[in-house]
């Protein structure tokens, strides 16, 4: 709905379409940063009003298992947000686009892309 | 306050008397525990029916892990014959969660477990030399020292009681075990088992003032090791220098009780690394550490199982590159359980955190 | 009646003409659809966005256009007009003239040279002469049929003999001056007329200006100036100076509530209309400050209040309730207006901008219609229905719907539509029927074969191709791996590029099909279906959303948006290349219906598919059926609700076809689409029934609020318009002589707690108040009311109370009446009502012999078991939410389960009426079918994987996965897989996947990501 409302927000940003954000494996999180993204957004319903009942629930339970490994191991859990946008918050998702940016610019590239070991 | 079996035998013996009971009155059908498998004191599980042999061979309390027996335990699990096990407070923690995800059943299983002083790595264990050993072992957690000897996940762990046993012997920390058998017998179906067994029951418990003796060293000694793999770099280049060892043998996989998957995904053809990926990354990279994934692979393993992580030390104890991979999925796993403030293991119906959700929770999520 | 016919005529193609001709033709009925533009859309897309959601108006309909364009059963006659109707119901001879289009719709291509070369300009009625248009043209961009047709009054060869360019231009040679009009004949069994409404002209209406100052516009063309595709981009400005206006004064009711003009109607929609643009222009200029100047606002809908407060307190939109009596313009191309207060204070204010808020009339051919077909028009020239009635014409077999017989919102017009399609199946043969199939043996079988990627990179016209290089996208997708053909293509999803997709997929032999273009949400089935007529498995598909990711949210980074199109695409391809075929499984649908509510809307449904030749099972909760309508006695129009209450139980009760349930609780429903099993007790003798039905009418009804404010419950002289409705019918008033009765509005409605309308309290305090009037002449009422919402022709009876003298008084909710009894220690004490009355601009006392109370409608508190039960979600109000509150509000996002009547959302009878008649039709749409598909991207096991664990059953919401028992592996249920993917995501071992979203696809896009 960004798009339809010509709200703009960083060209850095791509995105991959789930039906619902339960879909989302943490593992292709962890693809996604071993493979060089700088930060991983996770867009979802809000809670109470999962399009699928209550996906949302469990992707945020499945966040915060891999935030907390991150952050366990010293690694920057910043680089993965996960937030609220419903399919008619056009507004709020170019705003968050917009921060989660700010965030990785300050964190900083992502080595791993050029790590072979990852 | 628990009824307690009281038997003026060394605890060995009088546990294997009381089991020998049990076979020759058709209580149970068999007991999974320990057992020596030559003279030289090497131990293996073994799965014991005859009452004879039991007496003869059963090592209940040595210090060593073959396998978790929790993964034995699924295959003998469901049964409808009653079964006894002996097994490591641990290797018990580790079957709860198991059952948890339909991978056995505590039905007609009296588990038995005991305070643990820990295990002597495989290597050292099962080696001819390891008599003095043993001995010295046994000697040393009479007190409240955990053993030199012992793996350190094991001296950093703070979960020596079993939480959910039918019968708890004091052993770690049991000064009389020479002389004096004590079967704490935490459930009904315990005390039914006991029912014809002549001896004398008594109103008891573990002495909770040197429990917590022991728990205060365990807590220290848990402080220092989680601190050799606390991040003293930049927390990606520790990785690297932490798992870049890795050979890609999975074996840490094989031996978690937490890994019942039949085919480990990360094994599976969605990770098949071909020609096109390969020509990809090097287009990036320049270079790619082969085998490819490792790193991929213990992340992805935390991921599945760190917080039901009971703590057993089994894949840090059999991987070939030395690698400390318990003591990184102990601590990591601690975390993450912390978070939804479970504990693997406490309870059969406590459950997985992944399989249920609460509306409200992380309320800074989502923002 | 002769039931034979399975052809159906509807006439007029706007939304609800769609909608009809969508649920008739899902039930295997031959439509023909006809309409006088040369496209079907209707008023729809005119609009930028729709209310409460702000859902982008063209982005909802143009599935539905594709869909009705798509669809076998019906057959599209554009630029064509009913003459007449001949014959009986169930055996019509209806004459269509077809008009001369001057170009073969065979033949163009819709390349737009023509319209490029022509050289007559005329004014394009579609963006309200806002652009220009040629003589040869398309009437907008997204039009279906796509085609262009020839204005014959403004080509200069067909008027003047000259010019031709058009035909030497046209490639395809598709230009025929000779075309002649033509006169056919269908025959039918039922004929149903939707031809629409018109929006009011205020040229030279009151001293409003129009057409004399250039910053005084109508709503409708405000809408296009708002509409991101509209001619001014979104970028609103004056017509003056083209400069962005900083204020913006709305003028409501032009053309409506006015009985100077004989229009003593109110055209329903334009308050919310006018919300949604001040809410919409505010998001559009920084810093805008609206104004409203209004009578009363009507935002009388499901969750309209929520966005009326919303514009008021979140967008800070001014509403001042007056009248505006002039506008003058300023030099600077300003307007003046004066407006009068409501205690009549005169006052001024100047704004850059002036926005009539024009109402919406019956379309000027409709005299004509009405002639030639023998049908009624009421006194304002809507087509005539009654309130018992409401979609029915004066002629038998003929039906009504959309706004043609009165003004109606988008969701009420799609309510009437499928309504009327349940009363014209009385006519037709609807039988069960296949559904087809999809034949894996007739499609291309691509295992084994090397992915042969074709990427088509759509410009949109210029919504992509005015940012994103399209050429060199297309270019750069050529270069990747597996892709065998690249192209870019004006309008991807216009008919003749879709055949270009086509004839490309056989001449390169490609296997995979990646469009990019815009939203997958409203574009996949479109693609899907047309690379499935190719021969192709319709799932070897895969979009890349280029407009809303690139063109339109980076349109101000050309380059970048082009390498990013380029990425998306490059995704898309990597996706691609691990499609694999997906099948639709076929799930069996019972035919029978469970119906839960036996009120008049339950019992409606019931006779819906009763007559339609469909077991119903109807379980009602009282002893009694009936519901609400038990207590309702009076219509303003004079109809009797109590015959109609009598007359519906009887026909259920004969009714072979209606299994009766009274005093029943339903204890459990299982099962899904097609395949329900419910079990229901008898709360008395506690027998059990279990039944099985293919689908679920959930009308629950209402209840009436038990308020605690006013004294209600303290004094006997307290009562609520359902008690006095009753004491009207019984002419019995326990208080003896009435001399000063007040009522009060909104009791318990649009405030904290429940903000939402009750909608039916302002035309019940009307109608008890005219009731009242005709048995005690002389009795003072005063109604104290927030605004009155006597929406549509309802608006006539408000003004009648009115002239009978009935005094209204507007209070505000901070400061609601107070009501008190004189003698606080009798009950039966008369009471004093203190209220401020914005005209008097004071304190009033009222000594009142009686109070009566407009309170609120509540949900039953009921809902929520149910809604665990089917799994159906509520709003915060814990009235049912259905699927889409514009185009699906009779449905459920979970299939086979409908809505109607107040568990929906209050309404009045003819408004439950027309929604359950919509809910069996909705229903009827599945239950006429043997069987439906299966989606096919559902989750799917490999039970080699899969450990049984049970992970994915519990993280399951829909119930569609259990453990075999025997073999300790997951089982799919496909009908009810929703296709979330929780499950996969749950299952480490990897043995569950989602087929269309799998593991490998997503893991190859990781992949083909160069993220450097």
């Amino acid at each position: 709905m960004a798009g339809t409302g010509r709200l703009e927000y960083p060209t850095s940003i791509m995105a991959l379409r789930v039906l619902c954000s339960s879909r989302i494996d943490p593992v292709f999180l962890l693809k996604a940063y071993l493979k060089g993204a700088d930060g991983v957004l996770i867009g979802g319903c809000h809670p109470g009003d999962c399009h699928y009942e209550t996906g949302n629930y469990y992707t945020r339970r499945r966040f915060m298992i891999l935030k907390t490994i991150f952050d366990s191991l010293g690694l920057k859990s910043e680089r993965f947000r996960l937030s609220w946008i419903s399919a008619s918050e056009g507004v709020k998702f170019a705003k968050v686009a917009n921060e989660f940016t700010e965030t990785i610019n300050n964190i900083g590239p992502n080595d791993t892309k050029n790590n072979m070991f990852l | 306050m628990n009824k307690v079996i009281k038997i003026e035998k060394s605890t060995k013996q009088g546990l294997l008397e009381f089991l020998e009971h049990l076979l020759v009155n058709d209580k149970i059908s068999g007991v999974l525990t320990l057992r020596k498998i030559n003279e030289n004191g090497i131990c293996d599980y073994g799965f014991i029916t005859d009452p004879k042999e039991l007496i003869e061979t059963a090592e209940p309390f040595a210090p060593v892990m073959p396998v978790n027996a929790s993964q034995i335990l699924s295959s003998l699990t469901p049964t409808t014959k009653p079964i006894a096990a002996i097994i490591k407070p641990c290797e018990l923690r580790g079957f709860v969660e198991r059952v948890k995800r339909a991978q056995g059943s505590l039905d007609n299983v009296l588990t038995i477990s005991y305070t643990c002083g820990g295990v002597i790595p495989l290597n050292t264990f099962q080696s001819d030399a390891n008599e003095k050993l043993v001995t010295d072992y046994f000697e040393v957690i009479k007190g409240t020292d955990t053993p030199d000897s012992v793996r350190p996940t094991c001296k950093a762990c703070e979960i020596f009681i079993p939480m959910t046993a039918d019968i708890t012997i004091p052993i770690f920390g049991n000064n009389e075990v020479d002389s004096d058998c004590s079967l704490i017998m935490n459930s009904e179906e315990a005390v039914k088992m006991s029912k014809d067994f002549k001896c004398e029951i008594i109103e008891s418990d573990l002495d909770s003032k040197i429990m917590a003796e022991i728990l205060g060293k365990r807590t220290a000694e848990k402080e220092i090791l989680f601190k050799t793999v606390s991040t003293t770099k930049e927390g990606l280049d520790d990785l690297v220098d932490t798992f870049g060892k890795c050979i890609g043998c999975h074996g840490c996989s094989r031996v978690c009780p937490i890994c019942y998957c039949v085919l480990c995904d990360f094994e599976s053809s969605n990770f098949d690394y071909n020609t096109d990926l390969m020509e990809n990354e090097l287009s990036q990279k320049h270079a790619l550490r082969l085998p490819p994934d490792t790193i991929f692979f213990q992340l992805g393993r935390l991921n599945h199982m760190s917080f039901s992580c009971v703590g057993c030390g089994q894949c840090e104890d059999v991987c070939p590159a030395g690698i400390p991979v318990s003591t990184i999925f102990k601590k990591t796993g601690e975390d993450v359980a912390k978070i939804f403030d479970f504990v693997p293991g406490r309870d059969v119906e406590e459950v997985i955190p992944v399989m249920i959700i609460k509306e409200q929770e992380f309320p800074e999520v989502g923002e | 009646m002769d039931k034979k016919n399975k052809s159906v005529l509807v006439v007029g193609a706007g939304i609800a003409g769609i909608q009809a001709s969508l649920d008739l033709a899902e039930m295997g009925l031959d439509v023909h659809l006809i309409e006088d533009t040369p496209t079907i859309g209707g008023r729809m897309p005119q609009l930028d966005k729709t209310f409460p959601t702000n859902d982008c108006s063209m982005c909802i309909l143009s599935p539905k256009m594709s869909e009705c364009a798509r669809h076998p059963n019906i057959t599209l006659h554009t630029k064509s007009t009913l003459e007449n109707i001949e014959g009986d119901p169930g055996n019509f001879t209806c004459k269509i003239l077809e008009e001369a289009k001057f170009v073969d719709p065979e033949k163009c291509v819709a390349c737009g040279l023509c319209e490029e070369k022509c050289p007559v300009k005329i004014d394009d009625e579609f963006d309200m002469g806002l652009r220009k248009r040629k003589a040869i043209s398309r009437y907008f961009l997204q039009s279906i049929p796509a085609e262009y047709t020839i204005d014959k009054d403004k080509c200069l060869y067909l008027t003047k003999g000259v010019c031709k360019i058009c035909e030497k231009v046209c490639e395809p040679n598709a230009i025929n001056y000779d075309d002649k009009d033509k006169l056919i004949e269908l025959n039918v069994g039922a004929v149903i007329l939707s031809t629409g409404i018109d929006a009011f002209n205020p040229f030279g209406f009151g001293h409003f200006g129009y057409k004399r100052y250039k910053n005084v516009v109508t709503s409708l063309e405000f809408e296009r100036m708002l509409s991101a595709s509209g001619p001014l981009g979104g970028h609103v400005v004056r017509a003056s100076d083209k400069k962005e206006p900083k204020s913006i004064g709305f003028i409501q009711c032009v053309g409506s509530r006015d009985e100077s003009i004989d229009k003593n109607y109110c055209s329903s929609a334009c308050c919310m209309f006018t919300i949604k643009q001040s809410i919409i222009a505010k998001e559009h200029i920084k810093g805008l400050e609206p104004t409203v100047f209004y009578m009363d606002i009507r935002a009388f809908g499901k969750d309209f209040d929520k966005y009326y407060e919303k514009a008021k307190n979140q967008y800070g939109v001014d509403f001042i309730r007056s009248k505006v009596s002039e506008i003058s313009e300023l030099p600077d191309g300003s307007l003046k207006l004066k407006y009068t207060l409501e205690n009549g204070e005169i006052l001024y204010k100047n704004f850059d901008m002036v926005i009539l808020g024009i109402g919406l009339e019956p379309r000027k051919n409709i005299l004509k219609l009405a002639e030639n077909i023998d049908i009624n028009l009421n006194e304002f020239n809507f087509c005539r229905s009654d309130a018992f009635t409401p979609l029915q014409t004066s002629r038998d077999g003929v039906y009504v719907c959309g706004g043609m017989n009165g003004p109606k919102d988008i969701p009420e017009s799609v309510v009437a539509a499928s309504g009327a399609v349940a009363n014209a199946v009385k006519c037709l043969d609807v039988g069960r029927y296949d559904v087809a199939v999809g034949d894996p043996s007739k499609e291309k079988n691509v295992e084994g074969e090397r992915p042969r990627v074709g990427t088509f990179i759509c410009h949109c016209g210029i919504n992509i191709a005015g940012v994103v290089d399209v050429k060199d996208v297309a270019k750069y997708a050529k270069t990747l791996p597996n892709v065998e053909h690249s192209e870019d293509v004006m309008y991807a999803c216009s008919q003749d590029y879709l055949d270009l997709i086509k004839s490309r997929i056989k001449e390169h032999d490609l296997n995979r099909i990646v469009v990019a273009a815009c939203t997958p949400r409203t574009h996949e089935p479109l693609f899907r279906d047309t690379i499935a007529e190719a021969g192709l498995n319709p799932y070897l598909f895969e979009m890349a959303n280029i407009r809303d990711q690139c063109s339109w949210a980076h349109m101000h980074e050309p380059e970048l948006a082009t390498a990013k199109s380029k990425d998306l695409v490059e995704m898309g391809v990597a996706k691609a290349r691990e499609l694999t075929p997906l099948q639709r499984l076929p799930i069996g649908i019972d035919p029978k219906a469970l119906i839960v509510g036996g009120g008049l809307s339950g019992m409606t449904s019931a006779l819906s598919l009763a007559d339609a030749g469909n077991q119903v099972y109807l379980v009602e909760r009282e002893k009694l059926l009936g519901g609400n309508l038990r207590n309702i006695f009076f219509q303003p129009d004079g109809k009797d609700p109590q015959k109609l209450l009598l007359d519906t139980i009887n026909n259920v009760k004969e009714h072979k076809n209606i299994q009766l349930f009274t005093n029943s609780k339903i204890e459990e429903i299982n099962g899904y689409v097609g395949n329900f099993k419910t079990l229901i007790t008898d709360l008395e003798t506690k027998e059990e029934s279990r039944f099985e039905h293919g689908a679920v009418i959930v009308a629950t009804g209402g209840n009436e609020h038990k308020t605690k404010e006013y004294q209600y419950g303290k004094s006997t002289r307290v009562i609520t318009q359902v008690e006095f409705e009753r004491m009207l019918q019984d002419k019995d008033f326990p208080h003896g002589r009435l001399k000063n009765v007040v009522v009060i509005q909104c009791v318990g409605s649009r405030e904290e707690g429940r903000m939402y309308c009750s909608r039916v309290c302002c035309t019940k305090a009307v109608k008890n108040g005219l009731e009242l009037k005709k048995i005690r002449q002389n009795v003072n009422i005063y109604v104290c009311y927030r605004d009155m919402r006597t929406y549509g022709f309802r608006e006539k009876y408000y003004t009648d109370l009115r002239d009978k003298g009935t005094v209204f008084i507007r209070y505000t909710v901070d400061n609601k009446p107070v009501v008190e009894l004189i003698d606080s220690t009798d009950v039966d004490s008369k009471l004093n009502v203190n209220v401020f009355d914005q005209i008097l601009d004071r304190e009033m006392i009222i000594d009142a012999d009686l109070v009566v109370l407009s309170t609120a409608i509540d949900a039953p508190e009921e809902n929520e078991v149910l809604a665990k039960m089917l799994k159906i979600p509520l709003n915060s109000d814990g009235m049912f939410l259905e699927a889409h509150v514009k185009l699906r509000p009779s449905d459920f996002a979970t299939d086979g389960v409908f809505v109607c009547g107040l568990a929906h959302s209050p309404k009045d009878i003819d408004e439950s009426l027309a929604q359950a008649k919509a809910a069996s039709s909705r229903a009827l749409t599945f239950l006429s079918k043997n069987s439906i598909l299966a989606e096919g991207t559902i989750s799917e096991v490999d039970v080699s994987k899969c450990s049984g664990c049970g992970f994915c059953v519990d993280v399951c919401a829909y119930a569609a996965l259990e453990i075999d028992p025997e073999e300790q592996v997951v089982i799919v249920n496909d009908a009810l897989c929703k296709g979330c993917g929780a499950c996969v995501a749950s299952c480490r071992s990897g043995a569950l996947d989602l087929r269309g979203f799998s593991n490998k696809q997503l893991h190859s896009i990781f992949e083909s990501l160069e993220l450097t």
